[in-house]
Parts: C-alpha cells; sequence; structure tokens
C-alpha cells in the first residue's frame, strides 16, 4: 500500500515540498539577516526593555526593511488550506473521476483498509508539510511578534497549531468534496471556498469570544501628551484589545456623541481635552485579552476546525463503507 | 478449501438508487465452472448487478453469495478469489505497465506477476509504456492480465469487448477463453450483444428492465424451446402458459413455445429456435406492454 500511495500521490507532494523548500530557504536567509538586527536575541527587547534606544533602532530597521516580507507573509495564511485542499481533492475524486475505484476496491486489500491507509498517508503529509511551513513562519516572525505581540490576524493565523488545523480541515473538505462531487478540481474549489467561508466568521466574531475579555480602567492622567489620547493602550503592547474608548466616572461607557461633546466643550472653552477629561475624571478602558492566552487561543481554534475535520471524514468513511459510492 | 458447488447465488437481491429500483428480487444460481453470460439491452441493470456480485455495492434487499460466502463481508479472501474488469477497463493512466503490475502484486497476496508478464509478453506490449498511452484493446489485455494474475476462481466482466474494434475483440475473447481453457475459473460477463454467445457461453441470464426474465443451461434452454410455424390463428388453446411469444403473418402464426417435446398438432411444424432468436423474444416480451415492439437488442 505504500508503494501505492506514494506512486499515485508523488506529483502533488513533490510539486508542494518543492514550492514549500523555495519558500522556506528564501524566508530563512530573510529572517537571518532581520534576526541580525538583534544582537543577542529579539526576545531581550520584549516588554519595557523594548523601549531602548538600541531596541527601538532595531526594530524601525526591521519595519523599513523586512516590513513588507511581514506584509506578503500575511496573505500566506491560505498556504495550509492549500496544502491540505491538494492532498485531499484527488484522494478519492480521482478514483471515481477516471473509474479506478472499481479497479482499487476489487483488489485483495479491502476498501475500509484502502481508505484508511490512504487518509491516514495524506493527512500526514498535510501535517508534516505545514508544520514545517509553520515552524520557518513562526521563526521568521519571532522579532516583528516581540514587537507586535502573537494576536494580530497576521500572526495568530500563521503560527502555534491552527495552521494545522486549517490544512486538516481543508484536507478533509476536500476529501469529502470529492466523493460527493466525483471531480478533483470543483472539490478544490470547494474546500478553498469552504475555508473562506468559515475562517472570517471564526476569526471576526468566534476568536474574541474563546474566552472572557479582561477590562482595564484607570483615569486620565492630567500630564499625559495629548497626541496619545485614544491610542495610549490601556493593556499591555503584546495583548490583544478588542475594543478601547473613555467611560465615565462610575465606569459607564461613553458614547462617541458623548466624547465629541467633551471635545467641543474642550474646545470652545479653548482649554486643553485632556486637562477636561481629568476634571471630570472621565477614565479610559480597554477590553482585551492578555498575551499570555496565546496557546489556549491556539487550542481552541485548533480543536475547532480539527473537530469539523474529523467528522467530515467520518462521513466519508461511513460512505465508503456503506458503499454509497 | 473445498470447491463450491455454485459460484454465484443471490436470494431477493434488489438494489435501489434514491427511489428508483435499478435491480429487484434476483434471485440465481449459478454453478461454478464454464462460461455465464449476462445479456440485457442499456439500462437493464446489468452494471449493477455485476457491482453487487464483485461487492462494490451493496444490495438494497437479499444476498448475495460469492463462491460459498457473503460478499459484502468484503474479506481479503474473498476479494483475491474475485476478479473484476470493469467497464472501460480502467487502469491507472499514468502507471506504466510494469507499474500496474506492481499495484496488482502489492494488493494480493495470490498474484502470479510471472502469468501476467507472459501474457504481455505474447501479445507484445511493452511493459515501460504508460497504460494511458496504450491502444483500447491493449488497455483491456492489460487489464485482462490484471485479473487473471490474481488466479481467481470467479472473473467478472462488464461489457469487455464493448468499446473494442473487431480485430481487438477477436483477440481479447482469445485470450479469455484460453484462460478459460485452462480451467479453474468460472467466467461471468455481461454483454449486449447476442451474436457469438452461443459459441462461447454455458448458461445464460437475460436481464431486463432489472428483472431476471430467463436463466439456464444454455443447451437446456435450446432443447425447450422450439419455434412452432401454422396457419394463422388468434388463439391457440392448446398451449397457453407455454407460449413465450406469438408472431402473425398474414397467413402464418409463428410461437415460440417451451414446452419440452411434446407432440406438434396437425398443420403445425416444429422448429429449433437460435439463442438470439430466443433472447430477442424474451426481451421484446417484457417491454410488451409499450405497444411499439422495437427490437432493442441488436446483434
Amino acid at each position: 500500500m505504500t508503494w501505492l500511495i506514494w506512486r499515485q500521490h508523488r506529483t502533488e507532494v513533490c510539486v508542494l515540498g518543492l514550492l514549500l523548500a523555495v519558500f522556506g530557504v528564501t524566508l530563512l536567509v530573510l529572517g537571518t539577516q532581520a534576526h541580525a538586527l538583534f544582537p543577542g536575541g529579539s526576545a531581550r527587547c520584549a516588554g519595557e526593555a523594548g523601549l531602548s534606544d538600541a531596541c527601538t533602532t532595531s526594530f524601525r530597521r526591521l519595519d523599513e526593511e523586512y516590513g513588507f516580507v511581514e506584509n506578503l507573509l500575511a496573505a500566506f495564511y491560505l498556504v495550509p488550506v492549500l496544502i491540505g485542499a491538494f492532498l485531499g481533492a484527488p484522494l478519492l475524486a480521482r478514483e471515481l473521476e477516471e473509474g479506478t475505484w472499481q479497479l482499487a476496491w476489487t483488489q485483495g486489500v479491502p476498501r475500509m483498509r484502502w481508505l484508511a491507509a490512504k487518509l491516514t498517508a495524506l493527512a500526514g503529509v498535510t501535517v508534516v508539510l505545514t508544520g514545517m511551513f509553520t515552524a520557518v513562519l513562526t521563526w521568521f516572525r519571532q522579532p516583528f511578534d516581540t514587537w507586535e505581540g502573537r494576536f494580530q490576524y497576521d500572526a495568530f493565523d500563521l503560527e502555534g497549531l491552527v495552521p494545522v488545523a486549517y490544512a486538516l480541515f481543508a484536507f478533509a473538505v476536500a476529501t469529502a468534496a470529492g466523493a460527493i462531487l466525483r471531480r478533483s478540481l470543483p472539490a478544490f474549489g470547494v474546500a478553498f471556498g469552504a475555508f473562506l467561508a468559515t475562517r472570517m466568521p471564526v476569526a471576526l466574531l468566534a476568536r474574541p469570544a474563546y474566552a472572557t475579555p479582561l477590562t482595564a480602567m484607570e483615569p486620565v492622567g492630567a500630564d499625559g501628551p495629548a497626541d496619545q489620547v485614544g491610542h495610549r493602550p490601556v493593556s499591555g503592547f503584546a495583548d490583544w484589545t478588542i475594543e478601547h474608548g473613555y467611560a465615565d466616572a462610575t465606569g459607564r461607557r461613553l458614547s462617541s456623541s458623548e466624547y465629541y461633546e467633551l471635545k467641543d466643550a474642550a474646545d470652545r472653552a479653548g482649554a486643553d481635552l485632556l486637562q477636561l477629561l481629568h476634571a471630570r475624571g472621565i477614565q479610559q478602558f480597554g477590553v482585551y485579552h492578555p498575551a499570555d492566552r496565546f496557546w489556549r487561543f491556539q487550542l481552541i481554534e485548533a480543536a475547532l476546525f480539527v473537530t469539523v475535520a474529523v467528522a467530515l471524514i467520518g462521513v466519508v468513511v461511513w460512505r465508503v463503507r456503506r458503499r454509497m459510492i | 478449501m473445498t470447491a463450491p458447488e455454485f459460484a454465484l447465488r443471490t436470494d431477493g437481491m434488489g438494489k435501489r438508487y434514491r427511489k428508483a429500483w435499478a435491480l429487484r428480487d434476483c434471485t440465481l444460481a449459478l454453478p461454478a465452472g464454464g462460461v455465464i453470460a449476462l445479456v440485457g439491452p442499456n439500462g437493464a441493470g446489468k452494471t449493477t448487478l455485476l457491482r453487487l456480485v464483485v461487492g462494490l455495492l451493496a444490495p438494497s434487499t437479499g444476498t448475495v453469495e460469492v463462491l460459498g460466502h457473503d460478499v459484502t463481508a468484503g474479506t481479503p479472501q474473498t476479494l483475491s478469489r474475485v476478479g473484476f474488469l470493469a467497464q472501460d477497463h480502467p487502469l491507472y493512466k499514468r502507471f506504466t505497465v510494469a507499474e500496474m503490475l506492481r499495484f496488482g502484486r502489492a494488493c494480493n497476496p495470490r498474484f502470479d506477476q510471472g502469468l501476467a508478464e507472459r501474457r504481455l509478453a505474447k501479445l507484445g506490449i511493452p511493459l515501460a509504456r504508460r497504460a494511458g498511452m496504450l491502444s483500447g484493446g491493449q488497455q483491456a489485455q492489460v487489464a485482462l492480465a490484471l485479473a487473471l494474475a490474481k488466479r481467481p476462481d470467479l472473473l467478472v466482466l462488464d461489457e469487455p469487448v464493448a468499446s473494442l474494434d473487431p480485430l481487438a475483440r477477436h483477440e481479447f475473447l482469445q485470450v479469455l477463453m484460453g484462460a478459460v481453457a485452462e480451467g479453474g475459473v468460472t467466467v461471468l460477463f455481461s454483454s449486449h450483444v447476442v451474436h457469438e454467445l452461443e459459441r462461447v457461453c454455458d448458461h445464460l441470464v437475460v436481464l431486463d428492465q432489472g428483472r431476471v426474465t430467463l436463466t439456464g443451461d444454455i443447451d437446456t434452454l435450446l432443447t425447450e424451446h422450439r419455434l412452432l410455424v401454422g396457419p394463422r390463428t388468434s388463439t391457440d388453446l392448446d398451449r397457453t402458459g407455454t407460449v413465450v411469444e406469438a408472431v402473425h403473418s398474414d397467413r402464418h402464426t409463428t410461437l415460440l413455445v417451451r414446452d419440452g417435446a411434446i407432440p406438434v398438432a396437425p398443420g403445425w411444424q416444429a422448429q429449433p429456435v437460435t439463442l438470439e432468436d430466443l433472447v430477442l423474444a424474451y426481451l421484446r416480451r417484457t417491454s410488451a406492454p409499450s405497444a411499439a415492439v422495437t427490437p432493442v437488442v441488436t446483434a
């Protein structure tokens, strides 16, 4: 079976392997240079230390010289999906398309064993390829993460466990769609569409709700620099701020119209806005997930996608067992 | 393992796709050894029946027993004793012929690589050629060599020669019959071509609109049936119940009867019936309710 699976899928595996190798080498070269901006490692610039002169210079150069790579990589959250869908789509669809399922399932290997071997091997390749991709990318992003935290969409979706989960999700959707549609290419498309349709609501709606966010509130200081009003994070820089704004002395959040009334009042009185806010006891608040929830969130999101993948594979197994194909 | 008496036994076997029945109430007992032809027009349910026999499909009703084992269990033992050649003889098009043989060896414990190589060498099919680059006839031969190298006890072929040109068809049947002559294998094949069956087959199953309309040993069927030609008549009271088909011309009536060999009434002449006429008569009978009696089976 091992030889057969390799012979049937070596083209996909080789193409993906080659693309990922090129990608990996490029990223290793660029990453080595980017890491060299931080003598002694970027971790030393984490937190308050990041405000030191040396670290600030390093971060600025990182942003100027490698910021474009980071922006490019933001679109690479689709690579795991590509890997999974590319390996999953032909698993059953190609056999059905070419009629060879009748050949494969009338040999001495029972179809359930055939299916188990194929699913294990190709899901395994999906995990390995995605894992390597994610490892290189996570390493490359280290200095960026030190600066920006790991909760941004261009970090969270590309690092840790979720890329592997995305890949398995795409693999399962593509396999199931291939079993039902009996065509590789539409199955590939369905997997891509399903991921895009799922990912948006998950990232925007579900992810912030994986845990109850914390709220930090502190009175507006009298002497804070005015240009940082509304930008100064109440929470830490690596935390994931979901919402921030102003609240009155009792903690009731101000609507934007109330905020602008205050701003107008300050303008009319010719007073500094900060002074006014301070005088009225206005507080600024931030709703956020602390940075140390990263792995917890990764686990939850990965579990979510893997559960769907397992359910879909279950459907495939059930259909093949019931001889519905 | 003792050789089972029957290569195939089905009891009330039926297959339903969503709402429509592709096959209903199919009860068969086909003897081991020899060649069995499954005949019927397109859409009669032949492919469905064969896929049920090799376990590619599960029956909606009834049971299927192949070589004495329930085929739906799908055990490696049963699977490796049944060879199957699907319609249009699918192969992995990107595999070379040698790789197709390796596939067979990897998937079957009893695979006889040498046998397959000898057969292909005799036919001049190069092992290094990709399967997709072979002619239709050669692809059919590779698929057959693959199926025969399993050393199956039952070989099932779905319309094996339908897509082949006359020469390739002849060669294919020659190889197939050669394998039968070597003994030990029961062959079940479907065809919508009735022509030439008599020469090749021992047993016949006629399938129409999802039902078995006739089954039996061909020699016996031909002895039991005969044509009676006599003066034109609209009824033939003596023989109601045994008449398969009555054809009236201006002056004569021709009856196809299944009555063994009881004496012929005065004024009537008995003639033997050909297999082709017999099959056509049974097929016309099932489609009789629709007024147009057109021969759906072509030779």
